[in-house]
């Protein structure tokens, strides 16, 4: 591992657990949207600069304006502790958790190995990802193969999500019983 | 303190963040719609781009105040953009059905009007996706800053309800 992704990486594990340990709200949600900061680099850096996108402008911008939006229009309570009292059997409850996956990180491919199943063990073979790689601009014209993948060849599937998106905005309008989107 | 301006008691007006938001937000917008139009070519698609966009109405919210901004946009124009967005990715593929073809089939679209493949991409990515996510990111935006709304409010009797922090 590279110094700047063990750097990352460290970043991203210290501002996830600060988030959960910060007693007080605001402070927990600043530290959260730098941990989405953190996260997009991360991903930029590992060459998936389309989600680090999202993460940059979703993860770290709409959701901390909301939830900072959400803290304005509720009660805080006033607290003098600096970190919420850790509970001990949630902590061996995730600890536990941590390790089992940890157990299975040494059978994990390393990042852009030629070994990885979806080269085809190496042996370069058709795989899925190779056909969209190799034949995305004859069949559709784009350049950009997770961008066909989705609007092209998963079309369906995004028409399934965009409206999901749009009843998610609706869904938000009916529980704060508002008639008007704006 | 009256309900009706209750809810902007967390602006407070700042000449560097007006500024500053003043010279950014036609630069967002601008990378917005790039990101959008150019997404089948380029890093980012629709979804970011519509993001992008959603988050220049948002800058401008917290630069000037939710409620100028809230009255400057009009209803119409955001339930047309998430509306409209659905409406076009739905009529593309319908259209692609009535051609013969399956749901979303472009390759009907080249042979009967000789538009490229390419062009039936962008049409769900720009006319659906990214009008459906700047929408709804300005929808969620305005409706947490509301809250429950007043009149609602009183009829269900829960007035006097805090807003304070």
């Amino acid at each position: 591992m590279s110094p700047i992704a063990l750097t990352l990486a460290v970043f991203i594990i210290l501002t996830a657990v600060t988030t959960a340990l910060f007693r007080d709200v605001l402070s927990a949600i600043v530290v959260f949207g730098a941990y989405s900061l953190g996260m997009a680099i991360l991903y930029t850096y590992l060459l998936a600069p389309d989600v680090a996108m999202t993460e940059a402008a979703i993860g770290a911008g709409v959701t901390t304006i909301l939830l900072l939006l959400t803290i304005a229009r509720t009660t805080r309570p006033p607290t003098d502790q600096l970190f919420e009292r850790i509970h001990l059997p949630a902590v061996v409850v995730v600890g536990g958790f941590v390790l089992v996956l940890l157990t299975l990180l040494p059978d994990m491919y390393a990042v852009g190995t030629e070994d990885a199943p979806i080269w085809g063990g190496g042996v370069l073979e058709q795989t899925p990802s190779l056909y969209y790689l190799q034949e995305t601009y004859a069949d559709t014209g784009a350049q950009n193969a997770v961008s066909a993948v989705l609007a092209s060849y998963r079309g369906f599937d995004t028409f399934g999500e965009a409206v999901v998106v749009f009843a998610a905005g609706l869904a938000v309008l009916l529980v704060l019983k508002r008639e008007v989107f704006t | 303190m009256s309900q009706a301006d209750s809810y902007d008691d967390t602006y407070t007006e700042s000449q560097v963040i007006m500024t500053s938001v003043k010279i950014i937000a036609p630069f967002t917008l601008t990378y917005g719609m790039f990101m959008s139009l150019h997404g089948a070519d380029t890093p980012g698609g629709s979804f970011q781009g519509g993001a992008i966009i959603g988050v220049t109405v948002l800058m401008l919210a917290f630069a000037f105040g939710i409620e100028p901004t809230r009255q400057w946009l009009k209803n119409s124009f955001v339930v047309g953009l998430v509306t409209g967005g659905v409406t076009i990715f739905i009529a593309t593929g319908l259209a692609t059905i009535a051609l013969g073809g399956n749901f979303l089939e472009y390759d009907t679209f080249t042979e009967t009007f000789g538009i490229a493949h390419y062009w039936g991409m962008e049409a769900i990515e720009v006319g659906g996706v990214a009008l459906i996510v700047a929408g709804v990111v300005i929808t969620l935006f305005f409706a947490t800053a509301a809250g429950f709304t007043p009149e609602r409010r009183n009829e269900d009797g829960l007035e006097g309800v805090s807003d304070d922090d």
